[in-house]
């Protein structure tokens, strides 16, 4: 292990703490502009438990930051499919973020089976998968049969979209 | 025993056939879990009869532990803590090829400890609702607190990490109106916000879009290969090595399990140690000891059973499933609580009885099914996530149809991410999430019995022993840091005040060479 | 020159190795044995573990030949992996196994037969698992 990659480890995990620290501030801040009308029925008022929360929150940011700069750094979460001698791989993180925020922009206009079809094809080739066809053919089944299992099954009726005479 | 009527009827018995199947299938497959399997089904069960619904997590339950023991025996992946154990020995068993074996004293050994533990629960939750319902709201924000205490600073391996979580937890409780004052809070004049986040969306993005964007960034590439087995099936001399380990297992596991501090490592752990001790062949530790799958499998289970308790009798959930479980009937509106077996009778016998026939259904299947199970490790990873992604937005979309409840998804998706990259644990957050808003209220009626006074938080016996505990919890790594340094170990008392575990070492990246490669990747992106 | 062959325990693998062992020693050439694995399972039975792979290469030495075997667990698939190989090491021969598939299974899954016979720039000998005929 380096220096310097200790040293970046070190500023990423700051910038978390960093992050911590702001949502506690807006917590705070947020139940600062509570109105609390004084009642006999209610003491503790809406005002208490956030002022906690922030408390808990930017207490643990400081903790966080001075466990941090004394090198204790975290590690990240082991699982079954985890491969934790790999870096984030953010070549296939940020494409899938994409296509998710692409589903949720078009899923009103285009309708549940396009985009639920656009949404499954693009994770799974993000995710390396290369039988183009076959993966096709897997996304239009699971966007069609939700579709219409949640429509039969549940009565529930999933935006049709621009396919809505359609199907 | 109405329960069993219930519970018998063709379509529950479906549900519970469909519970434990599903359960079991998530429990094999990587980067599933039946938190998530929960979750990602919440949205399906909204037109559901409550009770079937009910039926089928406790199926998904059950079976997701089986499950994933089936996956640490014959592939050495432990999915979860709790499995770590049982593949210590299992997979020696399996590599010296008595995986059947191994697999028959773990199904055995689960239907064993599953039923006693269940026979258990029927006992012991009666009592404890009878006693629960004499306690005022002082003990109960007292209880409450302690669960959350222990979940996020006796359970995980950070405390800090984990206090920042259950911190962000709360928070994610907060946003809404306030029931009492009728004021919004955290809702910066967004409407869709005003009813609070949706539980749903919340444990779909953590336990799903976190779980597959983390697994997607890190996905592994290397295939494993399974050992190839026939039916489990297990010799005379088996069960004669194999019972009296389930039935010390089970011991283990339940009285663990039913403590509101929850957790299964420390009961696998302990059966696991005892077997050791007692067996008369304590040579074959460590190349596949029959009792060390036995054991702790047993206890595993016998703890799952006993995790049920607090929650039916004190709607205090202790584990990621039993959480989202409550979730669940929260959003059916059911109130969870001491009065629930009072309220809803039915439903509590149903679900009891449920778990009984789910325990007998899963011993059924998965003997002869074994074999089949190892077929679903060859679905391709990129189907497997991107099947993931497309169930979490379709379930999360479904409840509302709101484009709104996509955004908050895919943002505490990222923080799920967050968590899962800063080792923040995960439980102290979805607890927080549940428990936090119970807990106010409590707080709130306290303080409305004793007239504003601070004292009424301490006018319940009971109360004041659980902070007594609470402190002593939280107390004791500063006290024997303290007394360590006092007989002139290194080790500094600052150290366990900012809490972070001794046993994780100073510097636990050297153990993992590479791993702080993957983070400086990452910040230099972050910083370009 | 060399001979490279497909090699997958299963019948069409092993009826593959077989005749590339003949080959390779009629021709006195070496032999490259691929097995690979795109890795994008958690199990995939297509890759030899530890055992299979030194019961391979006690075969091929027997077989008193030179050989040289490519494992792959990760990244490209078999197909590339194959060709790839057979280039570098100007191959004269490509020897592979064929396994039954409907027209629509080809359509779906896509064939890394198919892919080798179009693909490659050398001979292509392919083989059945039975040819008890």
């Amino acid at each position: 292990m380096s220096e310097v990659a200790t040293a970046k480890k070190k500023r990423v995990e700051l910038l978390f703490a960093a992050f911590l620290l702001i949502v506690g501030i807006i917590v705070f801040v947020d139940a600062s502009q509570l109105h609390v009308t004084y009642s006999q029925a209610d003491v503790v008022g809406p005002k208490a438990l956030p002022y906690v929360v922030s408390g808990i929150l930017i207490l643990s940011s400081i903790a966080l930051a001075i466990t941090v700069m004394r090198g204790n750094l975290a590690a990240g979460e082991e699982g079954e499919d985890v491969d934790l001698s790999q870096p984030s791989d953010w070549k296939v993180l940020l494409p899938l973020i994409g296509i998710f925020v692409l589903n949720l922009l078009i899923v009103n206009w285009a309708g549940w089976v396009i985009s639920g079809t656009i949404m499954f094809f693009g994770a799974a080739t993000c995710l390396g998968a290369r039988r183009w066809v076959l993966t096709l053919v897997i996304s239009l089944a699971l966007a069609l049969g939700s579709f219409y299992g949640f429509y039969l099954g549940l009565g529930i009726k999933l935006p049709a979209g621009i396919l809505s005479g359609v199907l | 025993m109405g329960g069993f009527a219930a519970a018998l009827t063709p379509i529950n018995l479906l549900f519970a056939f469909a519970g434990v199947i599903l359960g079991t299938a998530v429990g094999v497959l990587p980067g599933i879990g039946p938190a998530m399997a929960v979750a990602l089904l919440l949205p399906l069960t909204f037109g559901m009869e409550t009770s079937s619904a009910l039926i089928m997590f406790a199926g998904i339950y059950y079976g997701g532990m089986y499950g994933g023991s089936t996956t640490s025996i014959l592939l050495n992946t432990p999915g979860e803590s709790a499995t770590v154990i049982t593949a210590i020995e299992g997979h020696k068993m399996a590599k010296a090829g008595r995986a059947a074996q191994a697999l028959a004293t773990a199904a055995i050994g689960s239907f064993v400890a599953g039923t006693i533990g269940t026979a258990l629960l029927v006992t012991v939750a009666p009592i404890v609702v009878k006693f629960a319902v004499s306690l005022g709201a002082p003990s109960y924000f007292a209880i409450m607190v302690l669960a959350l205490v222990t979940v996020t600073a006796v359970l995980g391996s950070s405390k800090i990490r984990g206090f920042a979580s259950l911190g962000l937890g709360l928070a994610i409780g907060l946003v809404g109106m306030d029931p009492v004052s009728g004021q919004q809070r955290l809702t910066f004049g967004f409407a869709p916000l005003v009813d609070g986040m949706d539980i749903v969306v919340v444990a779909v993005a953590i336990f799903a879009i976190g779980e597959a964007l983390w697994i997607a960034a890190h996905l592994r590439t290397s295939p494993a290969r399974t050992i190839p087995v026939g039916a489990p099936w297990m010799g005379k001399e088996d069960w004669k090595r194999s019972w009296k380990p389930w039935l010390r297992g089970t011991a283990f596991g339940f009285p663990f399990g039913a403590l509101p501090a929850g957790g299964a490592e420390v009961p696998t752990f302990l059966s696991y140690v005892t077997e050791k001790k007692l067996s008369k062949h304590p040579e074959e530790f460590g190349h596949g000891a029959i009792e060390g799958v036995a054991g702790p499998e047993a206890a595993n289970n016998a703890s799952a059973a006993g995790t049920l308790t607090p929650m039916l009798a004190l709607g205090l959930p202790t584990n990621a499933t039993a959480a989202v479980m409550l979730a669940f009937l929260t959003m059916k509106g059911i109130q969870p609580g001491p009065l629930l077996f009072e309220n809803e009778p039915d439903l509590v016998w149903a679900l009891i009885a449920s778990l009984f026939i789910g325990n007998t259904l899963l011993l059924l299947i998965n003997l002869p099914l074994a074999p089949l199970w190892a077929k679903l490790l060859k679905i391709p990873r990129p189907y497997l996530y991107a099947g993931i992604l497309f169930f979490a937005t379709l379930g999360a979309f479904s409840v509302n149809m709101q484009v709104a409840d996509l955004w908050l998804l895919l943002l505490i998706g990222l923080l799920g991410f967050a968590l899962r990259r800063f080792g923040l644990p995960v439980l102290p957050l979805i607890l927080g999430v549940i428990i936090g808003p119970m807990a106010e209220e409590q707080l709130r009626k306290t303080f409305q019995l004793s007239a504003g006074e601070v004292s009424g938080l301490w006018s319940e016996p009971l109360a004041v022993g659980i902070y007594v505990l609470i402190a002593v919890l939280l107390l004791l790594p500063v006290l024997i840091s303290v007394i360590r340094r006092k007989r002139g170990t290194a080790s500094a008392a600052a150290e366990a005040l900012l809490g972070d575990d001794a046993a994780g070492g100073p510097e636990p990246e050297q153990a993992k060479p590479g791993h702080g490669n993957e983070n400086s990747k990452a910040a230099e992106r972050n910083e370009s | 020159m060399t001979i490279v062959v497909g090699y997958i325990p299963s019948p069409e693998g092993e009826a593959a190795l077989e005749r590339a062992i003949l080959e390779a020693r009629r021709s006195e050439v070496r032999l490259i044995v691929v097995n690979s694995s795109k890795g994008d399972q958690l199990v995939d039975d297509r890759l030899i573990d530890a055992k299979q792979y030194h019961e391979l290469e006690a075969r091929l030495s027997d077989a008193g030949i030179d050989f040289w075997i490519e494992r792959h667990t990760q990244g490209a698939d078999a197909a590339d992996q194959i060709l790839h190989i057979a280039q570098a090491q100007r191959a004269e021969l490509i020897v592979i196994g064929l396994r039954k598939r409907t027209a629509m299974g080809k359509f779906l899954m896509g064939s890394n037969a198919q892919r080798i016979l179009l693909q490659a720039s050398c001979p292509v000998l392919s083989l059945k698992a039975s040819s008890d005929w």
